[in-house]
């Protein structure tokens, strides 16, 4: 072989390899739908989407046929959505919720929205750091859908529909896959047109009730200073109303058990005593659909839930110091601690509350059951 | 043939080379020279500790415990012969609940050299204060905002004063334009040889006039009476001192 035709063959060799490499590399790659009419409020501020999981729409059609299928549980009988019910704003209405094994779990269903915002650290004790490791962690759980992940990729390599899918929003069928595509299905669970969000565009006025309600939610009370408050906002953001997105800054201690009684909660996680007892401020966002209420569904309504924080806090090593303090009676606090609200203000705050149910967010159909609608169209 | 293949091998040898010096000439230029802020929080003689530790009541009984302590430094400026620079979107969160308890602001591009002075704002400029604009660490759903149509807070400083096993909580949310102060520190001074590090310490008795000191129980919680701000927040002149 002449030394021409020997460096032909070696360039010829390289060109194979260099596209062979680039094939092997884009084969798997998604496809580069990026979702173009997904609007965001400015007020709920900076998020951020992993590099590796673009918004696409093709991740999002997945997502959501994942998150309403009930094969991805042992028994093929519960699906995410057999607890987050979109009619209830993504929660169940139970105390307790039940999954495959019938017993109760020790806590209550959290509502899903805004999940592009708040804390960086999902569940009541904040054990996960990203909604792609969320996603997979109820899916195994021996109580709420006991399935194994290598057989359910087994399962739905098998089905008609979910190759497809998978192909088009990340190539293959894989367990990072499942994750990813229900986190971004998630992410599209915007809640942003109920009557506040109504009012903060300034398209509606809130009536006297609500506006007072309104005016408490995001005070804290200084009685020097004659503000009266409800202290809502120490905990819950003005426009998200969920908890805080900085380090855990959105975990609070919110007076629910004494010392002898304090759950470990965050200490769970950080092994911090200072954590101890302290919870994941949930957003309130469609608030009146989601009872019962707090991590373990101890209050069935509203008024309980303000009858809590108007007289009912316990005190432990790790209350928050705002709750302890806030008091709209200057010095009425000895033992006893109470914001001190009157019926009215009370009444007024729980207006408020009303005022963050967004009926679009729970009739979209783009978050309903894609099963349902499938069988209309047959 | 052979001519051509020698003519296109020489051709992928210069652009290689090209290539080369360009990465090379750019790695040189991209070498960052940088400034970091570093501040340190201390109670008196005492590091902060927080949660754990316990410190005398500067002007009365009983000692405090300290679960948070927050602030904002905004509107950073070098001031120089050749001129001055401000940082973009200069709103620092500065906290001290990291493992390092220390915090770091780090200034790039930087050539300290240049520079004689550094200028910074405690709190939120009242431009800014006034809007929900989302920069740097301001942020209107955070945990230092009140609420839109009042501000944010500028420090925030929670824990517990403990006088004859009575816990008070204390809470210190200051904020308010009038609040807003600003410091001027000399650059070369601050710069230990051969260093880009410039030390802050942060002693947080000067919030309770270090000169003529407050009890705490008297003035356990500040959030919007304006004179009780006003007492907290004269301390912000000397809240920051170089190391």
């Amino acid at each position: 072989m002449s030394l021409s035709k020997k460096i032909q063959v070696t360039a010829m060799l390289f060109a194979v390899s260099v596209l062979a490499t680039l094939y092997l590399y884009f084969k798997d790659k998604p496809p580069p739908t990026h979702l173009a009419d997904l609007t965001l409020p400015f007020i709920f501020g900076r998020f951020q989407i992993p590099v590796d999981n673009p918004l696409t729409a093709e991740s999002i059609i997945l997502g959501r046929r994942l998150f309403y299928d009930p094969r991805l549980s042992s028994t093929n009988k519960v699906s995410c959505a057999t607890c987050h019910k979109q009619h209830l704003a993504f929660t169940d209405g139970l105390k307790h919720s039940v999954g495959v094994s019938g017993r109760p779990l020790k806590f209550n269903t959290m509502s899903l929205s805004n999940l592009m915002w708040g804390p960086r650290h999902f569940f009541w004790n904040g054990r996960s750091a990203s909604l792609e490791n969320q996603a997979l962690q109820p899916i195994q759980h021996i109580d709420e859908m006991g399935q194994n992940l290598d057989q359910l990729v087994d399962e739905l390599r098998q089905d008609n529909t979910y190759p497809i899918l998978f192909k088009q929003a990340y190539g293959r069928i894989n367990i990072p896959a499942i994750a990813k595509a229900l986190a971004n299905f998630q992410r599209t669970l915007i809640s942003s047109n109920s009557r506040y969000d109504q009012y903060l565009r300034g398209e509606i006025t809130l009536n006297t009730n609500e506006e007072l309600g309104r005016k408490l939610f995001m005070a804290h009370p200084d009685t020097k200073a004659s503000l009266r408050g409800g202290n809502c906002i120490d905990c819950h953001s003005q426009f998200l109303t969920s908890g805080f997105s900085t380090f855990f800054d959105g975990f609070s201690n919110n007076g629910l058990s004494n010392d002898d009684n304090l759950p470990p909660a965050l200490f769970e996680v950080t092994g911090k005593e200072q954590h101890r007892g302290l919870f994941k401020t949930p957003t309130l966002r469609n608030i009146a659909l989601t009872a019962p209420y707090m991590h373990d569904g101890r209050f069935e309504t509203l008024q309980q839930v303000l009858k809590h924080y108007n007289g009912g806090i316990k005190r432990s090593k790790t209350l928050s110091p705002l709750i302890l303090e806030a008091d709209n009676i200057s010095k009425a606090q000895k033992d006893h601690i109470s914001l001190n609200l009157d019926d009215d203000e009370e009444k007024a705050i729980i207006a408020f509350l009303h005022t963050l149910t967004d009926e679009d967010f729970l009739s979209n159909p783009m978050f309903s059951d894609p099963f349902k609608s499938e069988q209309v169209n047959e | 043939m052979n001519k051509k293949i020698t003519i296109s091998l020489l051709a992928t040898a210069i652009t290689s080379l090209i290539l080369l010096s360009l990465y090379l000439v750019l790695m040189q230029t991209t070498q960052p020279s940088q400034l970091i802020l570093r501040f340190k929080a201390t109670v008196g003689n005492q590091p902060l500790v927080l949660h754990h530790k316990s410190y005398a009541n500067p002007g009365g009984d009983g000692v405090f415990t300290v679960r948070d302590l927050q602030f904002f430094i905004s509107n950073i400026k070098l001031l120089g012969q050749v001129g001055n620079v401000s940082e973009t979107e200069s709103y620092h969160l500065v906290r001290f609940d990291n493992d390092d308890s220390f915090y770091e602001i780090v200034l790039p591009n930087i050539n300290v050299q240049d520079y004689q002075q550094i200028e910074l704002g405690i709190g939120v400029d009242p431009k800014a204060n006034g809007t929900i604009t989302i920069a740097g660490d301001l942020d209107p759903n955070g945990r230092m905002a009140w609420s839109w149509d009042v501000g944010y807070k500028f420090l925030l400083l929670e824990g517990a004063l403990i006088n004859q096993e009575q816990q008070v909580p204390l809470v210190y949310h200051i904020g308010f334009n009038s609040s807003y102060t600003r410091l001027t520190f000399p650059i070369k001074e601050a710069i230990k040889s051969n260093t880009t590090l410039i030390n802050f310490n942060v002693d947080l008795l000067h919030l309770f006039n270090k000169s003529n000191p407050i009890d705490l129980t008297n003035i356990s919680t500040v959030k919007f009476d304006k004179n009780d701000v006003a007492v907290i927040a004269q301390g912000f002149e000397s809240l920051i001192t170089l190391e």
